[in-house]
Formats: structure tokens, C-alpha cells, sequence
């Protein structure tokens, strides 16, 4: 029954914010921005709509263990952390909509903002574009909804882990849908990852952010140091508090 | 000036006042449509820091500014400064092939928070600049972002800001070039021997060329604590051309042992 209502409620969350289209139509700068998306955007407990991913027969357990060994050793060592743990950091979102791009800022330690450029049709060529976490990510409007297209991703930096399962490789391909809910004090944004090296049927999610007051003055980022030696006791499963203390 | 219309037409004078009063028009009404605090988006794009004074290295670049003229607490606290994880070189002279270690902690600098001096004072890598309407965003790609109000409003008082290493920057447009004013800078080195505390007060004059192209940023620092007089200087940028720019990824893996030494130059044919 819970099953159910869930599913009901699913589907009406992706019929809103729409689950298709490639970022194919021709952009159109925010100065002809049907919408603004700026604005400080949190996630709550209840802000997730996250369905099991349906993965290839081709990914074993050994290679999901692999990518999730990789990730904690990313999480351990402060890297760049990169899409998709950037949408949802543990901190509010800072978002803010330009002429040219749209800038996503995580205010955490090991993310560097994300670009999404408004001004570009075709994303940059292989032969220039070094893969990186976040990718290459350009957009245009559908609507009031924001389409945004990514690809070039590093198949081994940062935390590869697609919520629902699965992780994100050179041929991952994201297309994301942004668009306001009550009178704009909800940002639902649709995720969906497709790739043929993991997903055997695209793997959609939606997150809805809460947006928090206009003059909402976030903390400074937290440190994150690689070469703390009780945060690492405790990444590594220190088995006592006096352990986590004290480090190794 | 003349008001007939006939002779308007046959005063080459009138004719270029006209003109002139026209462009200005044109000028004024370009930025017309920036009524603070609303963005400008002229600054809006990509930009790269440039060796405007040909110095090949930027001790060079900063070796053409005036000297901060220091108070001795300024003195002071600059002496006792010093950047914390780098190491001295040990040993040595190490034989061809052999790395030194270099840094203590590569990757971390402890105190840095990754927003921070990079977005006030950009070294060779490229910034990106983001102008909504009621923020602007400068993103180095050496990390962090530094966010700067545009939307009215006034700094807490010191004691309610987290210093840090972009500091609380408020800012508004005067016909086009955009004015900062900045606290609550985590304390540190500025260029041209001089030192910042929370309590210095920066502000700077953001400054677009007519063309657009290039971007002229004036500095001063303000601390009756630091400096005797205010110090000044400026940086210069050029924009990096729409077509195909995009942001880099400044990767640094501080669990690879290479990112802590020095470059080893490859065999000499």
C-alpha cells in the first residue's frame, strides 16, 4: 500500500517536471529567461524521490564494490567530488542564473561550482574537453523548465555513485530538468542517467529543494583536511569513541 | 547651443553636439538599465589575469606595485605569517630524476577554505564570472567561490561575520564598473608585502574596458591597525573568447605522493 502511494506520488512528481528531451533545441540566454532559478535551494528528509536503478547483467558485485571503494577513498582523501553528490552536499544549494550560465555552488569544501551554460548548442569538442566530475553541461529552456545536458565525465574521479544505484563513466549521459513549484518556493529537479556500460533502462530521480529566505547568509564552507588523523580513524571505522579521539 | 532645426542642420558644431549628446545617450542608456543593485551583466564571462607589466612571474607582477607602507603591528604580523604546509627542502642537492618533497600537506592548506583570497586576488588561473540579480559569483578554477551581494543589503557587524578567505563583499553598480566592499577576510598575505585581518577593510572598483575585453580591477586596503596609508594597485584580465571556454577542473588527488614534490625535468637528450 505504502508501495503504491509512493509510485502514485512518483508519477506525478516526474509527470511535472518531465522526464524527456535532450538538450537538442537551440539555447536561449536568462536574458530571455522565462523563469529566475536564483536563490538558496536545501534539501530536506523528505525532499528525495529515489527509485532503484535497473543496472546491465554486465555489472557484477566486484565492479560496484570497486566504485564504491574508489568513492570512499574520495570522500577519505578531500577530492573533488563532482556530479551527482554535488546536487545534494548536506548544505543548501546556492544557485545563480546569469545571461550566459547558470552557476550551481555546493559551499562545501571538496566541490568546485558547476557551469551550466546557456549560450552553447553542442557541448565542447572530446579532442578539447578534459573529462572531469562535473562534465560539460549546456541548457536551454523548455518552457519555464530548465533543460540541462551533460556529458564528458571522469569515469574515476571524485564519488561516481548514481543515487539508486550504479556510477557514473565516460559514456555516462545526464539530462536534467529544472523547474518552479508553488509560486517559486520549490525547485523540483529531475535527474536522468543513461549509459550504456551501466544502466539497462535510464535512471530517473527527483529532488525537491525548499527555497530558504532572500537574505539567507550561509555559513562558510567546512574544512576538510585529508591529513586529520581522528577524521580519518573515523572514515576508516574506528570501533571506539577513544579511537575516533585520538586517531590512529 | 542652437534650437532651430534648420540650423542645427548646417552647423557642423550643432551637428557634433548633437552626435556627442547622442552617444552619451546611447552610453548613459547602455547602463541606464542598471539601476543598483540590479546586475550589469557586462562582467559576466571568462577571465584570465594578465602580466601587464611583462614580468614573467607574479613576485614580478607584484614587484611593479607600491609597497604597503606598514604599521609595525602590520610589520608584525606579517614576520610571523608564513604559509603552513610548505616544507623546507631537505637534503640535497638531489641527483637527476629525484623529486624534493615540497609541500606537507599537498592539496590542503590548513585555514585555506578553498573560497576565498583566489576569488579577491586571482592567480594564472582563469575566473568565471556570474552576475544575477541579486549576487555575483566569481568562480577561480582553483576552487571555492566568492559571493558578492548585490542586493541591497548592508554587512552584519563584524563580530556576526565567519572570516574566511573571501570574506562578506556587498556591492553595487556605478555607471557600469562594479563597486566592492569587502570585511571579514580570514587573515593572511596581500600582494606588495602587505597583511589583511578580518577587520581590513578591502574595496574594489571593477572596471570594463569600452570594448569589453578587458577587465581592470583597483584594490585598497584599508586598516588603521595595518597600514599608514591605504594600499592600492591594480590587476588587469582579458576575456577568454565565448566560442567553446569552458570551466576547468583543477584536480589535485592529496593521496598522490606526486602532488607533494617537485617537478622532476625529464632526461636532458
Amino acid at each position: 500500500m505504502a508501495h503504491q502511494a509512493m509510485s502514485i506520488v512518483a508519477a506525478a512528481l516526474l509527470t511535472i517536471a518531465g522526464l524527456t528531451g535532450a538538450a537538442a533545441a537551440p539555447s536561449a540566454s536568462a536574458s530571455a529567461a522565462p523563469v529566475d532559478l536564483s536563490g538558496y535551494w536545501d534539501l530536506a528528509i523528505d525532499s528525495r524521490y529515489v527509485p532503484h536503478a535497473t543496472l546491465l547483467p554486465s555489472v557484477t558485485a566486484a565492479m560496484i564494490a570497486t566504485h564504491a571503494e574508489a568513492d570512499a577513498h574520495a570522500v577519505r582523501w578531500c577530492n573533488l567530488l563532482g556530479l551527482p553528490s554535488l546536487m545534494d552536499p548536506g548544505r543548501p544549494l546556492n544557485i545563480r542564473q546569469g545571461r550566459r550560465e547558470v552557476v550551481i555552488v555546493a559551499n562545501i569544501m571538496n566541490t568546485q561550482p558547476r557551469h551550466i551554460y546557456l549560450d552553447r548548442t553542442k557541448h565542447i569538442s572530446n579532442d578539447v574537453f578534459d573529462p572531469s566530475t562535473t562534465g560539460d553541461s549546456i541548457a536551454h529552456w523548455e518552457g519555464d523548465t530548465l533543460v540541462v545536458d551533460t556529458v564528458g565525465f571522469s569515469p574515476t574521479r571524485g564519488l561516481t555513485a548514481i543515487p539508486g544505484g550504479g556510477y557514473r563513466t565516460d559514456s555516462s549521459h545526464l539530462v536534467e530538468r529544472f523547474q518552479l513549484h508553488n509560486k517559486g518556493s520549490i525547485l523540483l529537479v529531475s535527474s536522468t542517467w543513461t549509459d550504456p556500460k551501466v544502466f539497462a533502462a535510464p535512471q530517473t530521480y527527483v529532488y525537491r529543494y525548499y527555497r530558504l529566505p532572500e537574505k539567507f547568509d550561509p555559513a562558510p564552507a567546512n574544512d576538510c583536511n585529508p591529513f586529520d588523523a581522528t577524521r580519518t580513524a573515523f572514515l576508516e571505522g574506528a570501533d571506539s569513541l577513544e579511537t575516533v579521539s585520538h586517531g590512529h | 547651443m542652437a534650437t532651430d532645426p534648420r540650423a542645427m542642420a548646417t552647423d557642423p558644431r550643432a551637428v557634433g553636439s548633437v552626435i556627442a549628446i547622442g552617444l552619451l545617450a546611447a552610453t548613459a542608456s547602455a547602463f541606464a538599465s542598471d539601476p543598483a543593485p540590479a546586475a550589469s551583466h557586462h562582467l559576466e564571462g571568462d577571465w584570465v589575469r594578465t602580466d601587464q607589466n611583462h614580468s614573467g612571474s607574479f613576485d614580478g607582477l607584484a614587484g611593479s606595485f607600491a609597497k604597503a607602507q606598514l604599521t609595525p603591528q602590520g610589520q608584525a604580523d606579517l614576520q610571523s605569517a608564513g604559509r603552513p604546509n610548505l616544507r623546507p627542502l631537505i637534503g640535497g642537492p638531489h641527483k637527476t630524476g629525484q623529486a624534493y618533497v615540497v609541500v606537507q600537506t599537498p592539496c590542503y592548506i590548513p585555514g585555506y577554505d578553498g573560497g576565498g583570497a583566489l576569488g579577491v586576488n586571482p592567480d594564472s588561473g582563469a575566473i568565471h564570472i556570474v552576475e544575477s540579480k541579486d549576487q555575483v559569483i566569481i568562480a577561480p578554477e582553483r576552487g571555492g567561490a566568492r559571493v558578492i551581494y548585490i542586493d541591497g543589503r548592508t554587512p552584519p557587524d563584524g563580530t556576526h561575520i565567519i572570516p574566511n578567505g573571501s570574506g562578506y563583499g556587498v556591492g553595487h553598480y556605478e555607471h557600469g564598473t562594479l563597486v566592492v566592499d569587502t570585511v571579514g577576510l580570514r587573515s593572511g598575505a596581500v600582494p606588495a608585502g602587505g597583511w589583511r585581518t578580518p577587520a581590513t577593510h578591502l574595496h574594489e572598483r571593477f572596471e570594463l574596458s569600452p570594448d569589453g575585453q578587458h577587465l581592470t580591477v583597483h584594490y585598497t586596503y584599508s586598516d588603521r591597525a595595518i597600514y599608514v596609508k591605504p594600499h592600492s594597485y591594480d590587476y588587469t584580465f582579458d576575456r577568454l573568447p565565448a566560442d567553446n571556454a569552458y570551466a576547468l577542473e583543477d584536480w589535485c588527488d592529496s593521496s598522490d605522493p606526486k602532488e607533494a614534490t617537485s617537478i622532476v625535468p625529464p632526461p636532458q637528450q
